[in-house]
């Protein structure tokens, strides 16, 4: 469908609508070459004489100070991040290249390399190696790796949708989307109809919607971030318990915003429920009120297990070469074309798996809404 | 351990930056999206809606022109019946009367033939007694010239009366 005397204005816009299109799909077919651009542990080798997986693994999940791209020999290459600490009544501003990747203390402060708050920054004695006792604590506000990847993929994803969302308000109503709103569209009516409306009633649906798609939006495109392997993707935002625990707090804040008299009064005096099951032993409410707080632990925990437990399989994978390399060239030969497979295969897995998790927080969050707002008539 | 310890740096440039995100999309990305989807879907159920009318409308517009046509017809049918019909009477008088004028016409020329005839008689009677007046009044003035011859005429015609 075309709009009449305006075909010039018409390509032009397609082809911007189709420019985050292709970066997408880029995105998209070159996350599966993902395991021979990570597979760079010389370093852990080197140190250690063999290959240690499950620090490599552990490493690659973890948030860090820097943002680590590549090895080159003895190189590292890593984008520095600025670390931001508030101790006692002082702020400390620096990058993290100054710790030169752990190894040296920079004014007092250390990431520490092990202990209880192992890859932490802890306060340091003069000599730059020993923890010190006396240390109160450390307000680290540090945009670690995690942090810098969460303002990139915010960035994307407001200019991404809100170039979409220029189409609709140039195109009109009374034209079929097209180029990347084509892609969107479908996800926005599906968050809309088959969570929202399926679990909110029809009348109070409006008032989450923005924040049901902002957050589907949000999980799905940093879980999809999360499979490209190298910058701006890589980090493991939605594998990390900080990130999903703020996102339940989120649907936690907004549900206890929004949730009705009808609501409350279904956790302390529960209709249908005898009366002895709440007096004199209030047993009821404080079962529906642990209730209220483990249904944000849930959440955090089921989107933070899955991405984890996915990165971990496919780096286990790829690890697989290296242990076997370790012991023979041929034996690491041997596995590798397993292991490419695997992690291919483990890849659509997580594909599929970025958008279910994103699926299932989202519209676990609308059942939870939807019980926040129940019809005062019961 | 390290793996599900929450760091609160982390939590806050999170709850930050997600904070932002709602607040941009849910004004420059949702509001205008949510907005038109909603619109071109009552476009569309109007459309729908409008088209099944339309087509109702269509069928029973066919309907009474079906019925229209019929009748049209039926009046047209009507009209020329009564077209011939008046056109026969119309005939009919038209040949009455040409009849009846005719018949005048010849009536009238009769009388004038008749009129014609009779003065053409009148003056050839007129014609023929002139002639004969004037024939006798030569044959007279002859006759009376020669008187003997006269009187030997008028003898035999008393003779003859005579005789009678």
């Amino acid at each position: 469908m075309k709009v009449k005397g305006k075909p010039d204005k018409d390509h032009f816009r397609s082809m911007i609508c189709n420019i985050p299109g292709v970066f997408l799909a880029m995105l998209l077919i070159l996350f599966t070459v993902n395991v021979f651009a990570e597979t760079s542990p010389a370093e852990q080798k080197k140190e250690k004489g063999g290959f240690d997986a499950g620090k490599v693994i552990i490493d690659h999940i973890l948030d860090a100070y820097d943002w680590h791209i590549a090895d080159y020999g003895d190189t590292h290459i890593s984008i520095p991040l600025p670390v931001i600490l508030f101790y006692e009544g002082k702020w400390y501003f620096f990058f993290s290249h100054k710790f030169h990747h752990g190894k040296d203390a920079y004014k007092g402060f250390r990431i520490a390399g092990d202990g209880h708050k192992k890859g932490r920054i802890i306060k340091v004695l003069d000599d730059g190696i020993t923890p010190d006792p006396n240390a109160s604590f450390i307000l680290d506000l540090s945009i670690t790796k995690n942090a810098f990847s969460i303002f990139i993929s915010a960035s994307l994803l407001c200019w991404l949708l809100i170039s979409v969302a220029r189409t609709y308000t140039h195109c009109g109503p009374k034209r079929a989307p097209r180029g990347l709103s084509a892609f969107i569209e479908p996800l926005i009516l599906f968050v809309r109809d088959d969570l929202a409306r399926s679990a909110i009633p029809e009348d109070k649906v409006d008032r989450f919607l923005p924040y049901l798609l902002s957050l589907f939006f949000f999980i799905f495109f940093n879980n999809l971030l999360g499979l490209v392997p190298f910058f701006p993707g890589g980090a493991n935002v939605t594998g990390s318990i900080s990130v999903t625990l703020t996102l339940s707090l989120f649907t936690f804040m907004t549900l206890h915003l929004f949730a009705n008299k009808e609501y409350w009064k279904h956790i302390f005096n529960t209709p249908g429920v005898p009366v002895w099951l709440k007096f004199p032993i209030p047993l009821m409410p404080v079962i529906e009120l642990v209730g209220v707080f483990v249904k944000p632990i849930v959440l955090t925990l089921r989107l933070f297990a899955n991405i984890t437990a996915g990165h971990m399989i496919i780096l286990g994978f790829v690890s697989l070469i290296f242990v076997l390399g370790a012991s023979g060239t041929i034996m690491g030969l041997a596995i590798s074309p397993l292991s490419v497979i695997f992690v291919i295969f483990m890849n659509f897995l997580e594909l599929l798996v970025a958008f279910i998790q994103a699926y299932v927080f989202t519209f676990f969050s609308a059942i939870f809404f939807g019980m926040a707002v129940p019809d005062e008539h019961h | 351990m390290e793996l599900v310890t929450p760091g609160i740096g982390l939590i806050f440039w999170m709850t930050l930056s997600f904070g932002l995100v709602l607040f941009i999309l849910r004004k420059f990305a949702w509001k205008p999206i949510l907005s038109t989807i909603k619109e071109r879907e009552a476009y569309i159920a109007g459309s729908i809606r409008d088209s099944k009318r339309i087509q109702r409308e269509l069928a029973e517009l066919d309907a009474t022109k079906e019925k229209l046509l019929l009748q049209a017809r039926e009046k047209a049918d009507e009209l020329i019946q009564q077209a011939k019909k008046d056109s026969e009477v119309v005939i009919q008088k038209a040949q009455q009367q040409a009849r009846e004028d005719a018949a005048k016409i010849v009536e009238a020329a009769k009388k004038s033939i008749f009129a014609e005839r009779k003065a053409a008689e009148r003056e050839i009677r007129q014609q023929i007694v002139n002639l004969t007046v004037d024939m006798t009044r030569r044959v007279l003035r002859d006759e009376f010239s020669d008187i003997g011859k006269n009187n030997q005429y008028v003898e035999k015609l008393l003779e003859d009366i005579q005789l009678n």
